[in-house]
């Protein structure tokens, strides 16, 4: 095996084209880590929101919460539906909700977006993953108070704690923050249901109902009890599907980054596969040497599939360290109607499909060139220069 | 015709034929080539340029096979040995010196002369031994953790003949070994060469073009036009029978 150090050193040598080559790997990586991270953190959003028995009734015909009406008095008829799970007070895991879209500054000036305001009653809270309050408190009923999660917060204006938020001239207190497992909730400004029904001047209309069944088989039936009532013309949606179908729009633009990663991708391999052709080119009579010294063509191989891999993976190692400052950084994306917050998440897979790529990179690129290497004919190599 | 003490065979060349093919051009090389080398001969190759000298030393140090005939040397018979073979072979029967030196640039002398070390099953411990020993023979210890471009043409060439003989190999082959040293550092690695051949028995081939080193040899071929023209036993030779 011809010893690690005679590639490190030709490396460190050459050291402009190595730059110039890892600083073009470590750019790729860095990128296509940045669009895992972010991918890895919208599903992850997305999974923790939707409940595997959760379901989301909706008036007949409505595809979203937005677009669903239903009478307040068939969406508490619901709660006594057998099959629904019960929370530890014996009550059943049924909310009733009312859902409505706000146009809102951002903060800083960053144009507006639509915001989702929800009103609903304290059993809403068990339905939603983790949900804490992480500063100041939970809202009192009847007194137009709202709360909502820290991200939102710094992004919106008049959402921090003790600003004050208009919904149709009625003004509703910040007086909370709360954290739900990162899941959509996070992304919403919540508040009582009847304070919002009296703001809005609805108060026989809510949107949905969100329930948890005690069973698969449970949820299922439900799904068939509710679409098939002729008196309630409702449609139960399973959650999971319906935050699916509400990030088709996110995903488009998910697998457009990836068509562009792929460009990128070939584009540093290329980089590479170049820096290792000129590499073997100007080494010809140094492999020719090795070749002479007995080193078989196998390790000739390895040598620059070797050269080429470190070559690559010092890219991905600074591509990777440079996505760590994201880590955690909240963004939105646009749903549908409003937009959903979420944060970056590098974790060991996501941190290890860009090793990877770093690796086959240098695999994939350095494999011609060390092919080449392998090829050339002692006797010429010899003669080279 | 070879010395008196003659010990084993060790190249055996018979009728060998060398042709390079280039696009439909056949180029003959070598002729009908004849030659015997015994243990501890010490071959100067000599004749014009473009001859076949390098060829044959090529073909008898197992970096090319033969086109008709046979090279045997130390045992194995080249023409019909794979690639895998070949390097094999090569790594553990010859050491080679060449006219650029060729040391790897970004190794130190020390592990320059390690490398060929590397394909053998020695430990680290006999490694050093190994690698200190032959910088010992070229008279640089000293300047071991030095880097090829650190040292002059003439110390370059000795740190590449400690990689030659730090395997301790049967054959030593040379291609104009002193091409590129003035007379001094050209002096000084003739008297090594002599000092391999006298004192560790190593056979040695030699390509030059230098009368003054080939006399130092105990043989000199003339190749002229592919052909192995005259035999011409050398002054030193003549010397050693006296
Ligand atoms: N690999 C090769 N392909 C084609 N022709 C070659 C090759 N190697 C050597 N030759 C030709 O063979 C002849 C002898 O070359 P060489 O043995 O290097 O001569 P010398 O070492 O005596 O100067 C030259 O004409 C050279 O051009
Ligand atoms: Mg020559």
């Amino acid at each position: 095996m011809i010893p690690a150090k005679y590639n490190l050193r030709n490396l460190r040598v050459r050291w402009m084209t190595t730059l110039l080559t890892v600083v073009s790997t470590g750019l790729v990586v860095w990128a296509s880590v940045l669009c895992f991270g972010l991918t890895d953190g919208l599903q992850y959003a997305l999974k923790v929101t939707g409940h595997e028995l959760d379901l989301i009734v909706l008036r007949k015909g409505a595809t979203d919460e937005i677009g669903s009406g239903i009478e307040q008095k068939v969406a508490r008829e619901i709660a006594s539906l057998p099959g629904i799970a019960k929370n530890e007070q014996g009550q059943p895991q049924c909310s009733v909700e009312f859902v409505t879209i706000l146009t809102k500054p951002r903060r800083n000036s960053g144009g507006t977006v639509n915001l989702i305001v929800r009103g609903l009653e304290s059993i809403g809270r068990t339905l939603r993953p983790g949900f804490r309050i992480v500063q100041g408190r939970d809202i009192e009923p009847g007194k137009f108070e709202a709360m909502t999660s820290r991200s939102m917060a710094a992004r919106f204006e008049n959402l921090a704690i003790g600003e004050k938020i208009e919904v149709n001239r009625q003004y509703f207190e910040i007086v909370g923050y709360y954290e739900a497992a990162g899941s959509a909730a996070e992304s919403e400004v919540w508040t009582d249901l009847r304070d919002l029904t009296i703001a809005r001047k609805t108060p026989a209309a809510v949107s949905a109902v969100c329930l948890r069944a005690e069973s698969p088989e449970q949820r299922d039936a439900l799904t068939t009890v509710l679409a098939k009532d002729k008196r309630f013309q409702l449609n139960a949606i399973r959650e999971t599907k319906y935050f699916e179908d509400q990030m088709n729009q996110a995903n488009a633009v998910q697998y457009i980054g990836y068509i562009i990663a792929g460009f990128l991708i070939f584009g540093a391999m290329f980089a590479a596969a170049n820096t290792m052709y000129a590499a073997v080119a100007s080494r010809a009579r140094e492999i020719g040497t090795l070749r002479a010294l007995g080193f078989p063509q196998g390790s000739i191989l390895l040598s620059f599939l070797f050269e080429s891999v470190v070559l690559c993976s010092l890219g991905g190692l600074i591509g990777c360290l440079g996505t760590l400052p994201f880590n955690g950084l909240s963004t939105g994306t646009a749903n549908q109607f409003s937009e959903i917050t979420f944060s970056f998440r590098f974790g060991p897979r996501v941190l290890a499909q860009g090793v990877m790529l770093a690796l086959v990179m240098g695999l994939l690129g350095g494999l011609l060139p060390a092919i080449r290497a392998v090829r050339l004919n002692i006797i010429t190599a010899l003669r080279e220069r | 015709m070879s010395n008196s003490n003659a010990g084993e065979t060790v190249v055996v060349v018979r009728e060998v034929c060398k042709e390079f093919r280039r696009d439909q051009l056949t180029i003959p090389v070598l002729s009908g080539i004849n030659l015997q080398l015994s243990e501890g001969d010490y071959l100067a190759l000599m004749g014009p340029s473009g001859s076949g000298k390098t060829t044959l030393l090529n073909l008898i140090a197992g970096l090319d096979r033969p086109t008709a005939g046979d090279v045997i040397v130390c045992g194995q018979n080249l023409g019909q040995s794979s690639e895998g073979e070949l390097a094999k072979w090569r790594s553990r029967h010859v050491g080679f010196i060449f006219q650029m030196y060729n040391l790897i640039p970004v190794l130190t002398a020390y592990e320059n002369v390690e490398l060929p070390l590397t394909l053998t099953s020695l430990s680290r411990r006999q490694r050093d031994d190994h690698v200190k020993a032959a910088l010992e023979v070229v008279g640089l210890q000293d300047r071991m953790d030095h880097y090829p471009r650190q040292l002059s043409g003439g110390q370059e060439q000795r740190v590449a003949i400690a990689r030659a003989i730090v395997t301790d190999p049967t054959l030593l082959v040379a291609d104009e070994p002193t091409g590129d040293l003035d007379a001094k550092s050209a002096g000084e690695i003739l008297e090594l060469l002599h000092r391999l051949n006298t004192e560790f028995r190593k056979t040695i081939v030699m390509v030059t073009h230098d009368p003054n080193a080939a006399a130092r040899a105990r043989r000199i071929l003339h190749l002229e036009k592919g052909l192995l023209v005259s035999e011409v036993v050398s002054s030193r030779a003549k010397e050693s029978v006296q």
